[in-house]
């Protein structure tokens, strides 16, 4: 028999976990049949499949058992082990939710290797377009692709290019946008980290469709290692004739520099963005003129997202038929997203369009951290929405995720638990584009000012009847008369929040009480006599003088002391403080 | 350097050096290095040395697998390729005696997805 490896995880949720112990005993089945020398048993952190029972893999091949009984370890050994024989009653199928085109080099390949790229397949696409296609053919290739923007928008990457084609100009650029501005968000940045050829290579192709000589990397100041390899890799084109005159020895000539965003969220919005490429205050210009018919120095210039331009190799390599083949009708290829919040497998995924939810939750993410039920699933950040745990079964796509009041946005997605309360999770996105709005236009700084001020009321237990009326009309007014997309999407958390979540709004408001327990002012401090001690920490503590008392009589809390500070709460080796 | 062109392109391409037959690829993106993957590597390399084991140490990009930083991956040839998560420098020298030395995989730290992923191929 050839040496085998056993891979062996007990995946059961909510129960102790006992891959030890199954270890042992898989150890002493196979010293029984004196096969200890011949079989290695490898204890592992991740199987890749979750909430199975005890998980098995058995290598080479790769059979994998899944629910695996006490009982069934001795058939494993003796039937698939010795026997090369499996069995259907345990065989799990492969959990492949997930499918790597824009990563796909992610992890794989040496980022500051060019060769490595090369090897990859690097560059033949670029190759390919400029010595065989013309500039039409390549956008007929993403139009068969139906490639569309990752950066939020969504908007066919095919149309955008070939305005900027068809417009004549004796200059035209092409720009990447590495900005990454929202919260929880380092998609882009893991890609310009790990495979920065890619999005070169991607925005060559680009330039060659439009006809762009020059093109920019606008990368926020807060990503020095996304900046220092795409830096790199712009070198090393240059010094092998990627980049420069007559690029592979053809007509076509194209150049590259980095700008620094300073990190400023509105300056990821396309007109702010161009503004502060030109040496201008990032802030948003009206639009029409689009920036594909005068962008930059008033020429046609093609923006695009960091994920968009990684997709375009692979395209123009496989064919845009190829592409269009995975995802759903409207939205075509795969979407990464940075997968974070109360969910075990926290990280960057990259998953087919038309995945549920439910798959990246509990197929991909591993299931909910703690045992606390899942609520909700923040996606498109402070422009997005939530999705309650009704809809885990909708596939994610543009048009499905718009549907349910939410939108794909750039890839951040949060999931949410019972812990998690809905209207603070709204106001701190609120907060944030507040924040960011760069004032220039009255709907986006004064409506935003105004709904957040509604809001802080609200999760302060000030909050009246008649605050949800009055936060609807502010975000229609938001929505309809803002300037750029940040103020038209600031009020998207609240609404989607609103339309879902109103017992949480309501019981904030009427019943001043915050379910969650997130809401600091809503919360209300006691002590517990029974289970009070007499041990006086909280009084020393509370430097409120809320407490009052002694060791002989207890200790009492004065509510219109309390400031709600949960100091007392948390020095009580007791636990005869109630919070609630 | 050569410059390419549109003539000796491939055959650039296919005099690229096949990598070794040993290797171990470390992820070395910014949550990577934050979790500690630069003193991993600088481990890996040193001990490797130290230990005359033939194996050429990678740097690499995000593996995906965030929650289990630092990551690494392993190919030794005639022992299964997989990534181990959660190293640190005990881990890696544990991995370069066990696994590359012995051939015999580490237990507890691997962290094996190969049946969630397609890639898409060449
Ligand atoms: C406030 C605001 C912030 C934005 N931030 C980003 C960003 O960080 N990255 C990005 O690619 N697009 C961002 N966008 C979208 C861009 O304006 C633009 O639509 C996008 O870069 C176009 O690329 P795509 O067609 O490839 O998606 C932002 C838009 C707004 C309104
Ligand atoms: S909507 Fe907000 S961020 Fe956009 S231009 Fe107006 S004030 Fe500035
Ligand atoms: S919550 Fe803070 S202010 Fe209130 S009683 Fe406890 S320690 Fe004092
Ligand atoms: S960035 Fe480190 S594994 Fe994702």
């Amino acid at each position: 028999m050839d040496k085998k490896i056993v891979l062996l995880k007990d995946t059961s949720i909510g129960a102790a976990d006992k891959t030890k112990e199954y270890y042992s005993l898989i150890l002493n089945l196979l010293r029984d049949q004196n096969l200890q020398d011949s079989v290695q048993v490898v204890r592992v952190a991740d199987i890749g499949f979750y909430d199975q029972g005890l998980v098995l893999k058995i290598l080479p091949g790769q059979v994998t058992y899944g629910r695996v009984q006490e009982s069934d370890l001795l058939p494993v050994i003796t039937e698939t082990i010795q026997g090369n024989k499996v069995l259907d009653r345990l065989a799990l199928e492969p959990n492949e939710k997930q499918l790597r085109i824009v990563l796909r080099n992610c992890g794989q390949i040496d980022p500051e290797n060019f060769d490595d790229y090369i090897a990859a397949d690097g560059y033949a696409a670029l190759k390919k377009v400029i010595t065989e296609y013309k500039p039409e053919q390549v956008i007929e290739q993403l139009k068969a692709s139906g490639l569309r923007g990752r950066g939020g928008a969504g908007y066919p990457t095919w149309m955008k290019w070939n305005f900027a084609r068809q417009v004549k100009a004796e200059q035209k650029y092409i720009v990447c946008n590495g900005d990454e501005g929202d919260p929880g968000a380092y998609m882009d940045r893991s890609v310009l980290e790990g495979d920065p050829h890619s999005v070169i290579e991607g925005m060559m192709i680009g330039a060659y469709a439009i006809g762009a000589s020059q093109g920019y990397f606008y990368i926020r100041a807060e990503y020095p290692l996304a900046v220092e390899r795409i830096q790199k890799a712009i070198a090393q084109a240059y010094e092998y004739g990627l980049l420069g005159k007559n690029i592979l020895g053809t007509d076509f000539s194209f150049d590259v520099e980095i700008r620094l965003g300073a990190g400023a969220f509105v300056c990821g919005e396309e007109t702010a963005l161009l503004a502060s490429i030109e040496g201008k205050r990032g802030t948003p210009q009206p639009r029409p003129p689009y920036p594909s018919i005068k962008g930059l120095w008033g020429k046609p210039t093609v923006i695009n997202n960091v994920e968009t331009l990684a997709n375009i190799p692979v395209i123009l390599l496989k064919g845009g038929a190829w592409f269009g083949k995975i995802g759903t009708e409207k939205s075509k290829g795969t979407k990464v997203f940075a997968l974070t919040g109360k969910i075990k497998n926290s990280g960057l995924i990259e998953v087919p369009m038309g995945t549920t939810i439910r798959d990246i939750v509990y197929h991909i993410g591993g299931g909910m951290l703690a045992s606390k039920g899942i609520k909700a699933v923040q996606t498109g950040g402070p422009s997005g929405g939530v999705i309650p745990k009704e809809f885990l079964d909708e596939p994610v796509d543009y048009e499905n995720l718009q549907k349910l009041g939410s939108i794909m946005g750039s890839g951040g997605m949060i999931v949410m638990d019972e812990d998690d309360c809905l209207v603070d999770i709204a106001k701190f996105y609120l907060k944030f584009c507040v924040e960011e709005s760069c004032g220039k236009c009255a709907p986006c700084r004064i409506g935003g000012f105004q709904m957040l001020s509604l809001l802080e009321n609200i999760t302060s237990g000030k909050g009246t009847a008649s605050d949800l009326a009055k936060m609807r009309r502010i975000a229609l007014a938001m929505q309809k008369a803002s300037l750029c997309g940040l103020g038209q999407t600031a009020s998207n958390p609240v609404l989607s929040t609103l339309k879902y979540f109103a017992a949480e709004y309501k019981s904030h408001i009427e019943d001043k009480k915050c379910v969650a327990g997130k809401c600091r002012y809503l919360l209300n401090y006691q002590i517990i006599p029974e289970k009070c001690k007499k041990c006086g920490l909280c009084l020393t503590n509370c430097v409120f003088g809320a407490i009052t008392g002694n060791r002989e009589q207890g200790y009492i809390l004065d509510p219109a002391k309390c400031t709600k500070c949960g100091r007392c709460y948390e020095v009580c080796k007791f636990k005869a403080i109630n919070k609630g | 350097m050569i410059k390419l062109t549109k003539e000796n392109f491939d055959q650039h391409k296919t005099g690229i050096p096949a990598v070794g037959k040993n290797w171990i690829k470390v992820g070395m993106s910014t949550c990577g290095i934050a979790a500690g993957a630069d003193e991993v590597y600088k481990t890996f390399v040193e001990e490797a040395k130290k230990k005359n084991l033939t194996v050429d140490i990678k740097k690499c990009g995000c593996l995906g697998m965030c929650y289990a930083e630092p990551l690494v991956e392993v190919h030794v040839e005639g022992v299964p390729q997989v990534i181990y998560g959660k190293v640190n420098k005990d881990i890696a020298i544990k991995i370069l005696e066990k696994h590359v030395g012995t051939k015999m995989l580490v237990n507890d730290y691997i962290f094996d997805l190969s049946l969630t992923m397609k890639k898409v191929g060449k």
